[in-house]
């Protein structure tokens, strides 16, 4: 369906300049990830490159950090690493519950409502994050609560919402409202209507939004610097105390196996979600 | 590795030493698991001076103690003095170490306690200038001094003055300390020496012109140590300073890290004394916090922890090694002669911001 | 729809807006405190500081970066939606999408060190360029403006890809048949139909990457060596070392207004560019 976008046959200049900017955009993003994943398997004790030799020993080393009684292991990464899992789920449950019904009344209503809503949601994307960390501390620490872990989720929850409110309504925006009427004129309440067949229609939207708002929440430094505490603290607060202190190639594999649990997670959701309309 | 040593050397060192160790060791054999089941919580950096206290202070407290000691490393010391200020009085933090700067800003907002000195007994043992500080809340630390760092492969003799920082030469191929650091000021305080000043009133105008000179020459400043260590390792870099050996204990030990470090220059070298505090509201168990506090200053924790980071010992019976008694990196609180420029906290407090400010539009 | 319903669908995500209004709220009333370090009293005089050469420079830096960084993204993440929006294999096509969200999810710390790797004074760029004998000093690219805009552009590229990518869901073969097949060349088709198509994408994903790049903070301090002030490093150095609380607010609000100026001007003048050519 959209192959007339890039012509497949002929195309000279065009498929050419095309191709070649699209691969010095994939060359920008990818080329630190690449060094940084050959380096970590390097055998030497330093990080110079190219490696002279390639092993798994910082892996394994790396590996024995997450036993969980072993002699190496290490507590304070394991509850670190659970600590950003369980927020960056909660995150994802409510951002995505919250936005859905929002992008669907601003789709169906338009006007003016919509245009002043996705300003208002646009706003935590602007914010310098470093002034809004220490507002929020500030705030946090005068209302006088037992926060626990939502002194990172209700943050980081205003940080992934214009996120997740755009694939909704990016999503929402291609679905007939003629589809709904129908189910509702065969006697389903609106509701159901809503839950049954607008909901379904939005997945490949909801699913962008989860994904982005599991790699921000997962990875989110700035504002969760100012708003951790002892207690409950995540993984990139652990990796910024190891690396400030130390940089060898085991860093460099802690670092890669958490890009590796990210896409993990990423596909997850895919699979789990998207069923056949893979967004991914 | 050198921690094993040092302790193996201490064990089987003679009398005189066993003799200079029976009180604290007394001090401590009553202390036995005695704190068993309480928690403390200690801030301190995120760098490795950080890492050693947990190795090398936090470890052997809870062993000793039975206490558990949980350690946040994050952050410089502005950083967690903007943390602490934000939360006020609901410290979640038991004692903090800082620089000198840190525990006068904070004792001025009055959120800190000043500690019992009753409950430090191995204050005794601690050179009398530098036991406590800003006004009585902060307990001396370790010493922190700043010299130069420089490109063993570049320098076949450590440089000798500030001024070397100037050479065409090391176009492109130096680093100066970030304006957020302590060591920016000392190096403008440097900068002045050079031009004839004498350290204490500073002529900014002229430091500044002077400084204005390095703008298109730096090639980084050295917010991110390691960073740091890394370009000397690529060797991109052949200077920078005022900055600390501190850092680079691990490096200047390896000879493939092409990394030198001297204090000894015609302008001197600086030093600073840290401190740990301890905030009004702490959560914490007053004894368990005291005893730790003293434990920082234990003789042996004192060496151990001086050979760990080249910070200067302030205990003067600081039990070292012999390879960290020879250390040059190491500065004993008997060789802060004429050469060690140790600011005055109250100037410095006074001129910070706008020499922060009028640094960072120079150089950037 | 009636204003109740509305209002029921609009409130759960009001809801989690609330704290992150207060904290901007909070920042605000800051930005007006007599006191540097704490909400008390009204003055102007945060405001008023701000006009020494500190803020100003760094306004400037920003803006500029921002902007620069902006074109740039939007001239690769073109390209490479229109790539991924064709390719057929499943496998391929999640391929891209990772490789195209990797810079947001890989520690931002460690990229730079892959960066400091193939393009520092002595990495691997300038070994090679010098071994050809092609340049006799090194090519500073990073600890720079151009180091800073290289990141800017990699770390917001996926901000830009993906909205993109959903435009091209508007375009179907027959738009490009209608215009393309009657003997026009691919360049015209592109910028006549392409394009246009896809406007409603390119304009959401540069206001994300502009807003996001103009409170930019990591980036600039890690690639930059610090030598390049922009707003959110200065911010920062309001917080500490200087304590300046209210400074930062006001730097803060500053920054925003000026960034939601930037995407309303944007905004409309795209708007009016679209009526012109429509009536032309």
């Amino acid at each position: 369906m959209r192959v007339g976008i890039i012509p497949q046959q002929s195309g000279g200049s065009y498929k050419f300049t095309i191709y070649l900017l699209a691969s010095l955009g994939l060359l920008i993003a990818t080329l630190p990830v690449i060094i940084i994943a050959l380096m970590s398997f390097s055998a030497a004790e330093t990080t110079s490159f190219p490696p002279q030799a390639y092993s798994l020993r910082w892996y394994i080393k790396m590996f024995e950090l997450f036993q969980p009684n072993g002699e190496n292991s290490d507590a304070s990464l394991q509850i670190a690493l659970l600590t950003s899992l369980k927020v960056a789920a909660l995150v994802m449950l409510i951002a995505s519950v919250v936005c859905v019904p929002l992008a669907y009344v601003l789709v169906r209503s338009g006007g003016r409502l919509k245009n002043g809503m996705e300003l208002l949601f646009t706003l935590p994307l602007v914010f310098p994050l470093v002034i809004l960390g220490i507002a929020f501390l500030l705030i946090a620490e005068s209302l006088d609560l037992e926060l626990g872990i939502w002194r990172l989720v209700i943050p980081h929850v205003a940080l992934v919402l214009p996120f997740v409110l755009r694939n909704c309504v990016g999503a929402m925006s291609s679905i007939d409202i003629e589809l709904e009427q129908a189910a509702i004129s065969l006697g389903a309440s609106p509701l159901r209507a809503g839950v049954d067949i607008v909901v379904p229609l939005m997945k490949p939207g909801i699913i962008a939004g989860l994904v982005f708002a599991l790699i921000i929440s997962f990875n989110e430094f700035t504002i969760t610097y100012f708003m951790y505490t002892v207690d409950v603290t995540t993984l990139p607060i652990w990796m910024y105390s190891r690396t400030v202190s130390s940089l060898d190639p085991s860093t460099l594999a802690i670092s890669f196996v958490i890009v590796l649990i990210d896409l993990a997670l990423i596909l997850l959701i895919d699979k789990l979600l998207a069923g056949r309309n893979s967004l991914l | 590795m050198s921690n094993k040593f040092t302790r193996r050397h201490i064990i089987k060192s003679g009398t005189a030493l066993a003799a200079a160790m029976a009180m604290p060791s007394l001090v401590f054999a009553s202390q036995d698991k005695k704190f068993h089941g309480k928690t403390i919580r200690l801030l301190t950096w995120s760098d490795n001076t950080g890492k050693a206290i947990v190795d090398h202070i936090a470890k052997p407290f809870e062993e000793l103690t039975g206490a558990k000691v949980i350690v946040d490393r994050t952050g410089s010391t502005s950083e967690m003095v903007a943390k602490l200020r934000a939360v006020g009085d609901k410290a979640q933090y038991d004692i903090i170490t800082l620089a000198g700067v840190g525990a006068v800003e904070l004792a001025k907002d009055g959120v800190l306690a000043k500690p019992d000195l009753n409950k430090l007994p191995n204050l005794e043992q601690v050179d009398p200038r530098f036991r406590t500080g800003a006004d009585g809340h902060g307990i001396g630390y370790l010493l922190w001094t700043g010299g130069l760092i420089y490109n063993t492969k570049t320098f076949a003799e450590p440089p000798r003055s500030y001024g070397q920082l100037w050479e065409k030469q090391h176009d492109g191929r130096l680093f100066l300390p970030p304006s957020t650091w302590t060591d920016a000021l000392d190096t403008i305080v440097a900068t002045d020496k050079l031009l004839g000043g004498n350290g204490a009133a500073v002529n900014v105008d002229q430091a500044f012109s002077k400084l204005a000179e390095l703008q298109s020459r730096i090639l980084t400043f050295g917010e991110n140590p390691t960073q740091i260590a890394e370009l000397f390792r690529a060797d991109a870099l052949d200077i920078g300073g005022v900055y600390a050996p501190a850092f680079y204990a691990k490096e200047l030990a390896d000879p493939n890290s092409n990394m030198g470090a001297t204090y000894d220059l015609d302008e001197g070298f600086f030093a600073d004394l840290m401190y740990t505090i301890m905030p009004k509201s702490k959560p914490g168990e007053d004894d368990v916090v005291h005893a730790f506090m003293n434990f920082t200053l234990d003789a042996k924790v004192q060496g151990i922890m001086a050979e760990a980071v080249l910070n200067g010992p302030i205990n003067q019976q600081a039990k070292m090694s012999d390879a960290a008694k020879a250390s040059p990196f190491i500065v004993k609180p008997e060789q802060l002669g004429s050469t060690a420029i140790v600011h005055d906290k109250n100037y410095i407090a006074d001129v910070r911001e706008d020499w922060i400010k009028r640094y960072t539009q120079t150089l950037s | 729809m009636s204003k109740t319903k509305i209002l029921l669908l609009c409130f759960p995500a009001l809801l989690t807006i609330t704290p992150f209004l207060a904290a901007c709220f909070f920042i605000f009333r800051f930005s007006f405190s007599a006191n540097q370090g704490a909400i008390e009293g009204f003055s102007f005089t945060p405001y008023l500081e701000l006009a020494d050469p500190f803020f100003i420079r760094s306004l400037l830096t920003t803006f500029k970066l921002a902007s620069f960084s902006t074109v740039i993204v939007i001239v690769l993440a073109i390209p490479l939606a229109l790539v991924m929006a064709t390719v057929q294999k499943p496998w391929l096509r999640r391929l891209l999408s990772v490789a195209i969200l990797m810079p947001m999810i890989l520690n931002l710390l460690i990229q730079s060190y892959g960066w400091i790797i193939l393009l520092g004074p002595t990495g691997v760029l300038n070994t090679s360029l010098r071994e050809l004998g092609l340049i006799s000093r090194p090519i500073m690219l990073l600890f720079n403006e151009s180091g800073v805009l290289l990141g800017l552009v990699q770390t917001a590229l996926p901000l830009a890809v993906f909205p993109i990518l959903t435009a091209t869901r508007n375009i179907s073969e027959e738009h490009i048949e209608a215009a393309c097949v009657n003997g026009a060349s691919h360049w015209r088709c592109f910028f006549d139909i392409t394009l246009p198509l896809l406007k409603p994408g390119i304009i959401s994903g540069a206001s994300i990457v502009f807003a996001y790049n103009a409170s930019a903070f990591a980036i600039p301090l890690l690639l930059g060596g610090r030598r390049v002030q922009m707003l959110g490093v200065a911010i920062r150095d309001y917080i500490s070392p200087l304590f300046n609380w209210s400074g930062a607010a006001a730097a803060g609000m500053v920054l925003i207004a000026l960034t939601i100026g930037v995407l309303a001007l944007a905004n409309y003048l795209t708007q009016r560019w679209t009526v012109t050519e429509y009536q032309s």
